[in-house]
């Protein structure tokens, strides 16, 4: 079988304009792979950035998958969050991206988008905060339902995930 | 024998912790150390470190300045749990007492090459404003018990904290058998990068 390290960080955010933001990720994959080590999904601190607008996590990722099959490669899904001073934490994004398939460390800018709602709902967000959110969170990496939704854009999330793969050329897989 | 068909790679690291860019400290120092999963063993070098304590130049770049140096080989069967540099940066408040200025940390790059890493620095924050106050006042700010929990991931979504620097590193990393192993990681560093530079501005 043929194995797959993905071995990096989830960087941070820029671009929202709340401040104080955390991330929660996660790792979906087919069927043909199986998660050998690490977890598959996670929560970042809360950062508040001092200086320049950019929230930094640091987030270590290490993750080990075996795979029987090339389909359903591996897909990092993002939900960013702003908290406030309160404790009350709001949506400010959903975004996802695949994990590079070439072996090498890669520099990743994932861009991220929200549902909008009704004006109603929009104007309510504005004041006091809130706004609709997904129920099911794998409408972020899969395409299947999102004719129904309308989005605005969120911010960034800067990611640099190093790829490791071993025994890919013994079954002729050129990545 | 063990060379036909290892069963164990070696990974070497050396470099050093170049400089540091913190627009609202001085006179600061770092610790680092390694932090890496059950299956790696360091076999030679230095796992941990303390630097001087270096203050920012009197010219216009007022860079902060280390050049502190990293040795280290590790060995491995697994790249499961790949070592990290966990970096601790600490200096003095206006007390005089020491004070944690900033933890970060970043995997130790896999391809064979010269890599340059920026790292940004961050600090747990009190949770409440009379909490901040008292720990202004006292000098006890909060910091970690273990550093090594900032290379960890699990744990992290209880904590708030304020990134306010950044540290750049230096990498030049070997590595043996990984190939023999079945490993490829991706194109060696052919573009390599200039030496030890003057720190910069807050990175991209």
């Amino acid at each position: 079988m043929a194995e797959v390290h993905v071995i990096g960080q989830i960087i941070g955010a820029t671009g929202f304009s709340e401040s104080s933001l955390f991330c929660k990720w996660g790792i979906h994959t087919g069927a043909a792979w199986k998660l050998l080590s690490g977890v598959r999904e996670g929560q970042t601190q809360v950062d508040t950035p001092q200086v320049g607008d950019m929230a930094y996590w640091s987030h270590p990722i290490d993750l080990h998958f075996a795979t029987k099959g090339l389909q359903g490669w591996p897909r990092l899904h993002l939900q960013v969050w702003s908290q406030d001073s309160f404790g009350r934490c709001q949506l400010a994004g959903y975004g996802f991206c695949h994990v590079p398939s070439s072996p090498g460390t890669h520099q990743l800018d994932c861009p991220t988008w929200r549902p909008l709602g009704s004006w109603r709902e929009q104007l309510a967000r504005a004041f006091v905060g809130g706004g609709p959110q997904l129920l099911h969170a794998d409408t972020i990496y899969s395409g299947a339902d999102r004719y129904r939704l309308h989005t605005a854009a969120g911010g960034t999330v800067r990611l640099e995930l190093g790829l490791l793969l071993r025994h890919f050329d013994r079954y002729g897989v050129e990545c | 024998m063990a060379a036909a068909n290892p069963s164990v790679f070696l990974l070497m690291v050396n470099g050093q912790v170049e400089s540091a860019q913190f627009p609202e400290y001085d006179d600061l120092y770092c610790k680092y150390c390694f932090v890496y999963g059950q299956d790696w063993a360091p076999t030679a070098g230095l796992e941990e470190g303390i630097s001087q304590i270096t203050s920012k130049s009197q010219d216009v770049r007022r860079a902060l300045v280390w050049n502190f140096p990293i040795d280290v080989t590790f060995k491995s069967t697994n790249p499961f749990g790949w070592p990290q540099i966990v970096l601790s940066v600490y200096g003095p408040d206006v007390f005089g007492n020491d004070v944690v200025r900033g933890y970060g940390a970043v995997h130790v790059p896999f391809s064979p090459g010269r890599h340059k890493r920026t790292i940004p620095m961050f600090v747990p924050e009190s949770t409440s404003k009379l909490q901040k106050f008292t720990s202004w006042f006292m000098g006890r700010r909060p910091e970690y018990t273990d550093p090594k929990v900032v290379a960890q991931g699990e744990g992290r979504e209880v904590t708030r904290v304020h990134s306010q620097g950044f540290v750049t590193l230096l990498f030049n990393v070997v590595t043996k058998d990984m190939r023999k192993l079945g490993y490829d990681t991706g194109p060696a560093d052919i573009h390599g990068i200039p030496g030890p530079s003057l720190p910069q501005g807050i990175p991209r």
